[in-house]
């Protein structure tokens, strides 16, 4: 077990690295920061004072070596913008990004896992039917536009909720919609033909033969054994939801790690995209293991040695 | 019935907001990185610093420059050459108790002409700070200098002792200056906390407002929303498509103002393949787009035409017409200059935001071009690929057209903009010049060493009529405006200062009166 998870967390750092690279590369590839940083009248010697005082004039694998030996040391070089330190930066804002995320996967949850057992149970009937017409609505319409008719027609039209912002609980509910109800198609279907699947089982027979009431049989045993795939989308949903939250983010006016990493590519700040490359990487990584060491505690048969 | 049910709750939600009374909460749609005057280099950055910073001189709503933080100024012949000596107030305090004196602008020339301020290009002429005593002190000047005046003498006041005490990053964390709003708290990305300076010296301009809180939505629809759930008091950039239920809306005051940019078309007039060397080329150009259709159709009436200059800026000559707008003689003036068939040119857009639909309006352009034969390939560019091919000594540079902009405050003086998109190599400021000219560029050198207003005038009229002739130093569309709204129980009246956005004349009008029972 242990073994495993040395393994697996060595695979994480090449996959962190390996990341790394190819979004170093890429960035500087994209064009040149000093031209967003100096004003509109500077000349070719300020442009070079600067590229100097960044380490840019330096050749690029050189540029690399230098930033992944600050990088072991947790510097991860000053914001070009912002006058502090990147990491910092990034790492002030994750509870926001956690805090949505969570939220989002609450709500995908409570919605997905209903729907999914009941449309599995009624299958083909009326539940079934709407619940795959509300789920793929939700699939089918990108996120920033479920956000916007939320806030004109939640918090504008209705004044139930509040527009944007960070606060307490009501400030969450209509970013966790927007942010949740995409992933809910995928999953309510996942936990529906799972689901299909344990009923028809041996097992699942026998349970009924001994006159189990049939709730108990759906809800305990069918429910967790079903559960397996949805672990798996839940890991890679929820990693994707705490790096791609970001037009959410922008909806909402959420103070957010995904915002602040876009307004930073397009600004040219390398190092703090390099730090929320990392950060991303990081929490992918160990989400996905946290997922496969969850699959021993759902079904004990697997079990890594 | 649900129509009341809605009302009943909203006036619920906003109940608090007027009884609070003491606190303005604002919205803002983009956010500075920088709070030192000294290190600032976007337009951006100007929205916080107004809050805290003054210069020696100010813009008033009504576009008079006057005296702000300097008592009196005058141009002085001293033995060793020509000087600016300037008087400052007495009694003025920094936020931290601190009295300023002539020291602290002799301290903010150093940090401005220190390599890293981003600026020092515009202390160019200035050889450095001569202090007489606490309260007087002189530019040094090393040839006349015309821009200083419209950079309200450039220099701001930061506390000297305080910088050198708390460093760079102290000074992010708490900038204090000797204006209206004293800080309080900040997190970036969400808000900016403020409150009444109460040793503010010039009681005329005092807030009466106690508290402001600024929120950050760069999100068009949410930050409308937050306006009309009643969040938040006051909003800018109201999109132009919504000024006009805005000002529908009761108890809302809505502000159309000149945002400080002047857009323009750059034609490239210098490589020796490009079309747009021939007069009658550039010519075609300016004929062959409908601006006036733009503004109405695409802006809703939120822009101003300009031949040249915006109304406001100095030397602005209300005689001087745009070319009209005629396709078929556009066709006959590429016919005459040598291209009855057209032509093939890349045409450079902005796809990021910076104002208001510039995308739509730059594909709307080149739509116009194609129209009479300058056949745009457009290529779609972010903001930082957009910047960069315009600076003409980097590679690739701009081979054909580039939807741009220049922008020299409020209310505007082109002398150093001309020094850039205009004059030939822009002594230090031609990055951005596609234009080679000998008369401009004398006439341009003439009006950057001129110091008298009513010469600069002259001049800036000269220029502008022969620049419009020759279609030289790029084609000028329209300046955009910008819609600020806020609830009128608030009593603000909008600063040029900060693009508007300086909250100088914010006052809470229920404050005021004592009424508190709305």
């Amino acid at each position: 077990m242990r073994g495993y998870v040395a393994r697996r967390l060595l695979q994480g750092v090449v996959a962190i690295v390996g990341a790394l690279l190819i979004v170093f590369v890429a960035q500087r590839l994209s064009g040149d920061p000093v031209a967003l940083m100096l004003p509109m009248d500077a000349g070719e010697e300020e442009f070079a004072a600067m590229r100097e005082a960044l380490g840019l004039d330096k050749p690029l694998p050189m540029q690399f070596v230098i930033f992944l030996g600050h990088a072991v040391q947790g510097d991860f070089g000053d914001s070009y913008q912002w006058n502090a330190p990147a990491m910092r930066l990034l790492v002030d804002r994750l509870p926001a990004t956690l805090e949505l995320a969570l939220a989002g996967l609450v709500f995908a949850l409570l919605l997905a896992v209903p729907l999914g057992v009941v449309s599995a149970v009624h299958r083909g009937g009326i539940v079934d039917r709407a619940a795959k017409v509300f789920a793929m609505l939700g699939q089918a319409i990108p996120g920033f536009w479920i956000g916007l008719l939320l806030i004109l027609f939640i918090a504008v039209e209705l004044q139930w909720l509040p527009a944007f912002g960070r606060g307490g609980i009501g400030h969450l509910v209509l970013p966790a919609i927007a942010l949740g109800w995409y992933p809910v198609a995928a999953m309510t279907r996942t936990l529906r033909s799972s689901m299909l699947d344990i009923l028809d089982s041996d097992y699942v027979r026998m349970e009924r033969a001994i006159g189990l009431p049939e709730r108990w049989i759906v809800w305990r045993y069918a429910l967790r054994n079903a559960m397996v795939p949805l672990a798996t989308m839940i890991g890679v949903y929820f990693a994707n939801m705490l790096g791609g939250a970001f037009v959410i983010e922008v909806v909402f006016a959420w103070p957010g790690i995904g915002r602040t990493v876009v307004d930073a590519v397009f600004a040219r700040d390398f190092p703090v995209v390099q730090a929320g490359v990392v950060l991303a990487a990081l929490v992918f990584v160990i989400v996905n293991l946290l997922v496969d060491l969850s699959y021993g505690f759902i079904d004990p048969r697997i079990r890594h040695g | 019935m649900r129509r009341v049910a809605a009302s009943v709750v909203g006036a619920l939600a906003i109940a608090p907001w007027t009884l609070a009374a003491q606190e303005v909460v604002v919205a803002f749609g983009a956010e500075p990185q920088q709070v030192d005057p000294t290190r600032s280099s976007a337009g951006v950055d100007g929205y916080y610093m107004d809050l805290f910073y003054e210069s020696l001189l100010a813009v008033t709503p009504d576009f008079d420059r006057v005296n702000w933080l300097a008592e009196s100024w005058q141009v002085v012949e001293r033995d060793d050459g020509l000087a600016i000596a300037v008087t400052i107030r007495e009694g003025v305090k920094f936020h931290n108790g601190d009295e300023l004196t002539a020291g602290d602008f002799a301290y903010a020339f150093e940090r401005l002409k220190d390599p890293v301020s981003r600026t020092a290009g515009r202390l160019r002429y200035v050889d450095g700070i001569r202090i007489h005593d606490d309260y007087r002190f002189d530019f040094v000047l090393n040839s006349p200098d015309g821009s200083l005046e419209a950079l309200n003498l450039v220099l701001t006041a930061i506390p000297r002792e305080y910088y050198e005490a708390v460093g760079d990053a102290g000074v992010q964390a708490h900038p204090i200056g000797t204006g209206p709003w004293k800080f309080v708290s900040r997190k970036p990305r969400e808000e900016l906390v403020v409150e009444r300076f109460e040793d503010y010296w010039n009681r005329d301009a005092m807030p009466v407002a106690k508290r402001l809180r600024i929120k950050i939505i760069p999100e068009d629809t949410t930050r409308v929303a937050a306006f009309k759930t009643g969040a938040v008091d006051w909003i800018d950039a109201v999109p132009p498509a919504q000024v006009a239920e805005f000002e529908q809306l009761p108890g809302v005051a809505v502000a159309s103002l000149p945002a400080p940019n002047n857009l323009f078309l750059s034609l490239n007039a210098i490589d020796p393949g490009s079309p747009f060397r021939f007069q009658k080329v550039r010519q075609a150009a300016a004929h062959a787009v409908d601006v006036d259709a733009i503004i109405r159709y695409i802006l809703y009436g939120q822009g101003i035409r300009t031949a040249q200059l915006a109304p406001g800026t100095l030397g602005f000559d209300p005689e001087l017409e745009p070319y009209r707008y005629d396709p078929d003689r556009a066709r006959e003036l590429l016919a005459e200059a040598g291209y009855p068939a057209g032509f093939n040119v890349p045409c450079y857009n902005l796809t990021t935001p910076r104002e208001p639909y510039f995308k739509e309006v730059g594909e709307t352009i080149y739509a116009y071009l194609t129209e009479v034969g300058i056949r745009c390939r457009i290529v779609q560019l972010e903001y930082g690929a957009w910047i960069a091919v315009g600076r003409r000594f980097s590679r690739p540079h701009m081979d054909g057209i580039w939807s741009t902009m220049w922008g020299q405050g409020l209310p505007g003086d082109p002398t150093d903009a001309w020094s850039g998109h205009v004059h030939t190599a822009g002594d230090g400021w031609g990055t951005y010049s596609y234009h080679s000219d000998a008369r401009l560029d004398a006439m341009i050198e003439e009006l950057r060493t001129t110091m008298e207003r009513d010469q600069r005038v002259d001049l800036i009229r000269a220029i502008a009529r022969l620049k419009h002739e020759l279609v030289a130093g790029g084609l000028p569309t329209y300046r955009p405006m910008l819609t600020l709204a806020w609830r009128d129980h608030i009593d603000f009246q909008p600063w040029p200062g900060a693009f508007w956005r300086s909250m100088r004349g914010l006052k809470d009008a229920s404050a005021a009166t004592g009424d508190v029972s709305r």
